[in-house]
């Protein structure tokens, strides 16, 4: 049989009276957090014996407790009686005694989990002078790159669930304005295209039209708008709201880095679904544009696919995926920015959503030009 | 023996051209029960966040576990607060997640332990402060008291070395304020937590203190046992002790 006690056999060989179903489990040294995983790890294997029927736990060379401890040896007691066994305690000293009183004696039922009011509604009332902003920003920014080493070479974990909540929040639920918003675009670029273009005989170029300029500049700009709105103002006012109830505080009193545990997940969450959202634009804004030129130009869309496959380069896709990541790090840090530095109260938290949009859309058509013009002026592409 | 948390000739404010507290030399020892005292306004509070790393002293220096809290690396700082615990004054509690989840929270953040144990943890400390069999409740769906409660059970997961709380009975029933020192006494003597302590309810500062630090006129004003501070002859102190209304001149130089 395997050996329950591992590296523990001969300080814990379960000594074995004669009767042969008495189990004595040794508990020596401090039943404390650092140790609790082991104890609770030997008292469900001995819960798992079959040949005992009294187990004896023996606290004569037991140290100091604290509640993880005490939890432990809670949590075994009932395993072991679930199991039909006896359980005996030996050897307790007083402060054993003590310390085994915080077990609760009932356990009541849970109720059925009850709704949490919404975050709106604990904001609170203190307001604070917003000073030294730019330094704030950099320690944002550095704190940033400091927690995504950490948890990208696995010294510190992202909270469970946060990454995927965050990305549905943020990302999925704007799968279809960002989808009809890029289609209503791509038609309407269309209509333009085509008259225009039509008038000097070169119709068929509004693909070359729509393609690039759906792929290099409409769809990632228009879904950085769109999550500037959606994404951005959500992240200030949520962590605004945070703010307001001291639970950043708290957090940091906690020594939990409120950047690793707030502001991350938010912002890998967006460097995912922004990139994905603006393919799904370009695509759909092409197809807007496939769908007018059908009906106004008559072409068929196989040739419209043909063209757009020829004209539209790898590098055009690239462009625009790229832009929008550097997109989804302008909403995610300026969301955070200004939700975290918010005074914490109602009205600086709607300040901070209005200043987040603003902000947002402004360093997004900033970089946008800067990409549009800097290559071309240097004599590189486009 | 190095103090738990020792503070040197600290300043503390929100404008750096008028500190609200100067000159604070403070230790606090394991296991011992600290009160400060003083007129609202006097700086307890902003000292107590200067204590939890939420805002670093104007001048002199804070050690926790004698290491210098504020020029420690941020790793570092982390490291020293997880050693302590925190109990706002207003709750604090994350209304998102349920009781059972905040109380959980640091273990989860800070810890390896198995989950079975961490439920079981949440679950004691839940009931040792009261509030057995209600974890699955929502922050906002708890009464003021219960909800302070809460906060303390969290505060105290981790069986820190020393509890910071502002006011942790302001506005509670005196039954449950009750419960809330018991509690107090019961983690000091089971764990050996000191707990530095924000207080205005000298019944309760009686009760619990093992000593009172008072604060007037922007400086530690007395210091020293409960039975010493009583029978002091000083008229902050006695107003305080006795309830006695400042006279007019008092009044000028304890409320700046």
């Amino acid at each position: 049989m395997l050996n329950p006690f591992g590296p523990h056999r001969d300080a814990h060989a379960p000594a074995r009276e004669p009767a042969g179903a008495t189990l004595v489990v040794r508990l020596d040294g401090d039943l404390v957090i650092a140790t609790a995983r082991d104890l609770h790890h030997r008292l469900r294997v001995a819960a798992r014996r079959r040949d005992a029927r009294l187990v004896v736990l023996d606290f004569a060379a037991a140290g100091r407790f604290d509640s993880a401890g005490v939890a432990a040896i809670a949590l075994g007691q009932r395993q072991l009686a679930r199991a039909g066994k006896r359980v005996e305690l030996r050897h307790l000293g007083d402060h054993h005694r003590a310390a085994l009183a915080l077990i609760p004696t009932t356990r009541p039922a849970p109720e059925a989990v009850e709704e949490p009011a919404g975050l709106l509604e604990r904001v609170g009332e203190a307001m604070l002078h917003l000073r030294g902003r730019w330094s704030q920003l950099v320690e944002l920014i550095a704190e940033t790159g400091r927690q995504t080493v950490a948890v990208v070479t696995r010294r510190r974990r992202l909270p469970a669930g946060a990454f995927v909540h965050q990305a549905v929040t943020l990302g999925v639920d704007a799968l279809f304005i960002v989808g009809l918003l890029a289609f209503l675009m791509g038609m309407t670029m269309a209509f333009q295209g085509t008259v225009q273009l039509s008038r000097f005989g070169a119709g068929v170029y509004v693909v070359d039209l729509i393609g690039l300029s759906v792929v290099r500049e409409l769809a990632p700009m228009m879904t950085a708008i769109i999550l500037s709105g959606r994404a951005g103002a959500a992240i200030a006012a949520e962590l605004g709201t945070m703010r307001a109830g001291a639970e950043i505080d708290a957090l940091q009193a906690m020594g939990v880095s409120p950047v690793r545990f707030l502001v991350l997940p938010r912002l890998a969450a967006l460097s995912v679904t922004q990139p994905a959202l603006t393919l799904l634009a370009t695509f759909l804004g092409m197809a807007g544009g496939m769908v007018v030129a059908a009906i106004s130009l008559a072409m068929s869309p196989s040739v419209f696919v043909a063209r757009i496959v020829e004209r539209v380069e790898l590098a055009d896709y690239a462009h625009g995926v790229g832009k929008s990541l550097i997109f989804a790090w302008i909403i995610g840090l300026t969301g955070s920015f200004f939700g975290l530095s918010s005074p914490g109260n109602a009205r600086a938290v709607g300040a901070a959503t209005t200043r987040t949009v603003v902000v947002c859309v402004f360093f997004i058509l900033l970089v946008d030009a800067t990409f549009a013009t800097v290559p071309a002026l240097f004599g590189g592409g486009s | 023996m190095t103090a738990l948390v020792e503070c040197r000739g600290v300043s503390v404010g929100h404008d750096p051209d008028r500190p609200v507290l100067t000159g604070v030399d403070l230790q606090i020892e394991a296991g011992e029960i600290v009160v400060l005292l003083g007129p609202s306004g006097c700086g307890k509070s902003t000292l107590l966040r200067c204590l939890t790393g939420l805002m670093p002293p104007l001048a002199g220096e804070v050690l926790l576990f004698g290491e210098p809290l504020y020029q420690a690396s941020p790793d570092a700082r982390r490291a020293l607060l997880r050693r302590t615990g925190a109990l706002f004054q207003q709750d604090a509690l994350f209304g998102s997640m349920s009781v059972s989840d905040n109380v959980e929270l640091p273990l989860r953040e800070t810890t390896t332990l198995p989950t079975a144990i961490i439920r079981e943890m949440a679950a004691m400390k839940l009931a040792l402060v009261g509030l057995g069999g209600l974890g699955h409740r929502w922050p906002a769906n708890l009464s003021g008291g219960q909800r302070k409660r809460a906060a303390l059970a969290r505060a105290t997961i981790l069986d820190p070395a020393v509890v910071f709380c502002d006011e942790p009975s302001a506005g509670l029933d005196p039954v449950v304020a009750a419960g809330v020192d018991d509690t107090f006494l019961r983690l000091r003597d089971l764990f050996g937590s000191a707990f530095v302590v924000v207080s205005h309810e000298i019944a309760s500062v009686r009760t619990i203190a093992d000593r009172a630090v008072m604060f007037a006129g922007g400086a530690i004003c007395a210091a020293g046992t409960i039975a010493a501070l009583t029978a002091s002859t000083d008229p902050v102190v006695r107003g305080f002790f006795h309830r006695v209304p400042a006279a007019p001149g008092v009044a000028a130089a304890t409320v700046r």
